[in-house]
């Protein structure tokens, strides 16, 4: 395929504080291929969460365009940018993010509730997910019940439940322990290996940047790209949870 | 649907604060549902339900030893809304003796109408055929045939004290109310007036049975207008003098009463709304997550409301059931206070029931509306940088 997956084309994004006008991109370029794993790092208040959230469709920029293959999500109604977003992206928060009130069953279900699928349908989904990022035995629990690195998890199950295009992933280990932070690295790592899915994610951490297939900078409102990372990243692997059989969810 | 679990769930997220606003909606609404029984059973009473009620009586303005002539009862029978008309002349009378033990009520009255105008009164033993079939017959309440320990058939011989004639009166039917006492006596004024012909052409009080509290209203002015200016000018109340200030007062009572509704009906409104806004507010951030996973404004929206129609109705069924359940003791228990005439025309009326469940889907939707909007509009990045 000729076409990149993704491709942020002179992105502008500013921000007003009151007079002040704030340029955090600055006619930023980057294409994402397919089942590509890139890590982005920068300072903090660099403005990666911002390109997350332009590339996720949750945010207009000031100027410029994301095309999704050839779509322009730029130029997308509201409502045809949620259903495109329920179709296409994944989003895992630092804070995880799972509604407090619902099982870690019903959470992953969320995305599902917008689609056409019948609730046997979802259940299946749901279970696959749950299987996936090893917590099919905590269906029922509620998020108060799960450890921090659980939470992380079952909101991974919820970003890919839907099997979405791209996964988005904003700081996913910023607030685990190493411990969970490896399993959640570890999971990412086997997501984009085994199950083909191309993955955005900011971290600060060098380690976990290291997993992924490459490294962009984000630096006073561009991208500056790093030397691949090569070899040692499907390490992580064997640790995995054995998934034989239901590889087949990603077609 | 498949939502419905998630508005519930949301619904119930903080328990106390939900228990106590769907309390808050239950009482008021109770309240509201009692006073537009109220009210509807003020405006159109059941005839079914109205008996003993919008009784209006007409004596001689001077006093109640002047009598009116017998003619103002058909002048009266004529008036619209008159229902029934009736005559009562008081006899007195001794009997056994002049004590206060033996003092009871004794009047001479009209068996034809007498009870189509004292419809609360009914038949226990007997007939009103009976009665009329011996001039001499005695309509006899049950207090009274128990106080002396009367039998049907029984003689009672009346001594007239004002007027010389003893009346020998057979007891022939009884009657029982289904509230206040029966001790009254009454027998056919023909019967007096063969015994003592100056009876004859006049009547002590005129007894008028109206068709509502509005015609009891019109007709105990309209009456005595047409007299005023005869040689018997009359006065014309209420049978009970509260009932007469509450009938003069309707109008009143009725915007106090709708006034009263409306002001409960914000109350609750601005209450549901305030459990609605603290509850859409602690969900800023999972709402922009909801929207992040595809949820379109339209679903938050009516996610939102969803929750705050949930409330609503749930509150709302409870209140109404207890309505429902309630209506029945409620009403029992006002039969024996001052205003039972006008409670005992309250039923279960279903308008009152729309009304109730309209305030409650309008609480519902209005206390959810403003949350609503506000969390849908708010931009995802804006929401999702929301702290707490
Ligand atoms: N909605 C907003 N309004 C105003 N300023 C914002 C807004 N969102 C982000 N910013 C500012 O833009 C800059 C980049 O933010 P962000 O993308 O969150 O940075 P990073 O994720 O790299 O830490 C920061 O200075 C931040 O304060
Ligand atoms: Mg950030």
């Amino acid at each position: 395929m000729n076409n990149p997956l993704i491709r942020v084309e002179k992105i502008v994004k500013k921000y007003h504080r009151g007079a002040e006008e704030l340029t955090v991109l600055n006619g930023l370029n980057l294409n994402i291929e397919d089942g590509e794993f890139i890590a982005l790092m920068g300072p903090s208040g660099s403005g990666k969460t911002t390109l997350l959230n332009l590339i996720a469709g949750i945010d207009r920029p000031t100027s410029g365009h994301v095309f999704v293959r050839t779509d322009d999500i730029s130029s997308m109604s509201e409502s045809g940018l949620a259903e495109w977003r329920s179709r296409h992206i994944g989003f895992i928060f630092q804070t995880y993010n799972l509604i407090p009130v619902l099982t870690a069953y019903e959470n992953v279900e969320l995305p599902l509730l917008l689609t056409p699928l019948g609730g046997a349908e979802r259940r299946k989904h749901v279970e696959i997910a749950l299987y996936i990022v090893g917590l099919a035995d905590r269906m029922s629990h509620y998020p108060s019940q799960l450890s921090g690195g659980q939470e992380q998890r079952v909101a991974i199950a919820r970003a890919i439940v839907t099997d979405p295009t791209l996964l988005i992933a904003d700081e996913p280990t910023g607030d685990l322990d190493a411990k969970s932070a490896e399993e959640v690295l570890v999971l990412l790592e086997r997501l984009n290996i085994e199950f083909k899915k191309t993955i955005v994610m900011v971290t600060h951490d060098p380690k976990a940047a290291a997993r992924a297939r490459r490294l962009v900078r984000l630096e006073k409102g561009i991208l500056i790209e790093e030397n691949h990372m090569d070899g040692h990243s499907s390490s992580g692997l064997t640790d995995g949870i054995n998934v034989s059989g239901i590889s087949a969810k990603s077609e | 649907m498949k939502f419905l679990s998630l508005i519930f769930k949301n619904v119930f997220r903080k328990k106390t604060r939900t228990i106590l606003t769907i309390g808050s909606i239950i009482l008021p609404l109770l309240i509201i549902c009692i006073m537009g029984s109220f009210l509807k059973a003020l405006d159109a009473p059941d005839p079914a339900e109205t008996r003993g009620m919008f009784r209006i009586v007409t004596r001689h303005k001077v006093g109640f030893t002047n009598d009116l002539p017998i003619s103002y009862v058909e002048r009266i029978r004529q008036l619209d809304g008159a229902l029934a008309v009736t005559t009562f002349d008081w006899f007195g009378g001794t009997y056994i003796d002049n004590s206060a033990r033996n003092f009871f009520a004794r009047f001479a009255v009209e068996p034809e109408t007498f009870l189509q105008v004292f419809d609360d009164a009914k038949v226990t033993r007997g007939s009103i055929d009976d009665w009329m079939s011996d001039r001499a017959g005695a309509l006899v309440g049950e207090d009274l045939m128990k106080k002396y320990g009367w039998r049907m058939g029984d003689q009672i011989v009346l001594v007239g004290d004002i007027y010389p004639v003893a009346l020998q009166l057979t007891i022939r039917t009884v009657y029982g109310v289904s509230y206040g006492g029966s001790d009254g006596l009454f027998f056919n004024r023909k019967y007096l007036e063969e015994a003592l012909p100056s009876f004859e052409g006049t009547v002590g009080t005129i007894w008028t049975k109206c068709r509502d509290a509005e015609a009891a209203n019109r007709l105990s002015d309209e009456i005595d207008r047409i007299f005023e200016n005869s040689p018997y000018p009359t006065i014309t109340e209420s049978e009970k003098a509260f009932q007469m200030g509450f009938v003069s007062m309707l109008g009143n009572v009725k915007l106090l009463i709708t006034s009263l509704g409306i002001i409960i009906v914000l109350v609750i409104i601005l209450i549901a709304a305030n459990t609605m806004a603290l509850s859409a507010r602690e969900r800023v951030r999972e709402i922009a997550v909801l929207r992040t996973l595809g949820f379109t404004r339209r679903m938050i929206l009516v996610l939102i409301l969803g929750e705050s129609l949930t409330l609503a109705l749930i509150g709302g069924f409870l209140g109404l059931g207890g309505f429902i359940l309630g209506l029945k003791p409620f009403k029992a228990s006002l039969m024996d206070t001052p205003i039972s005439g006008f409670a005992s025309a309250i039923m279960l009326f279903p308008e009152v029931l729309l009304v109730g469940l309209g305030v409650t889907v309008l609480v519902g939707l209005l206390s959810g509306l403003g949350p609503a909007i506000r969390a849908s509009q708010r931009p995802i990045t804006e929401g999702l940088r929301h702290m707490g």
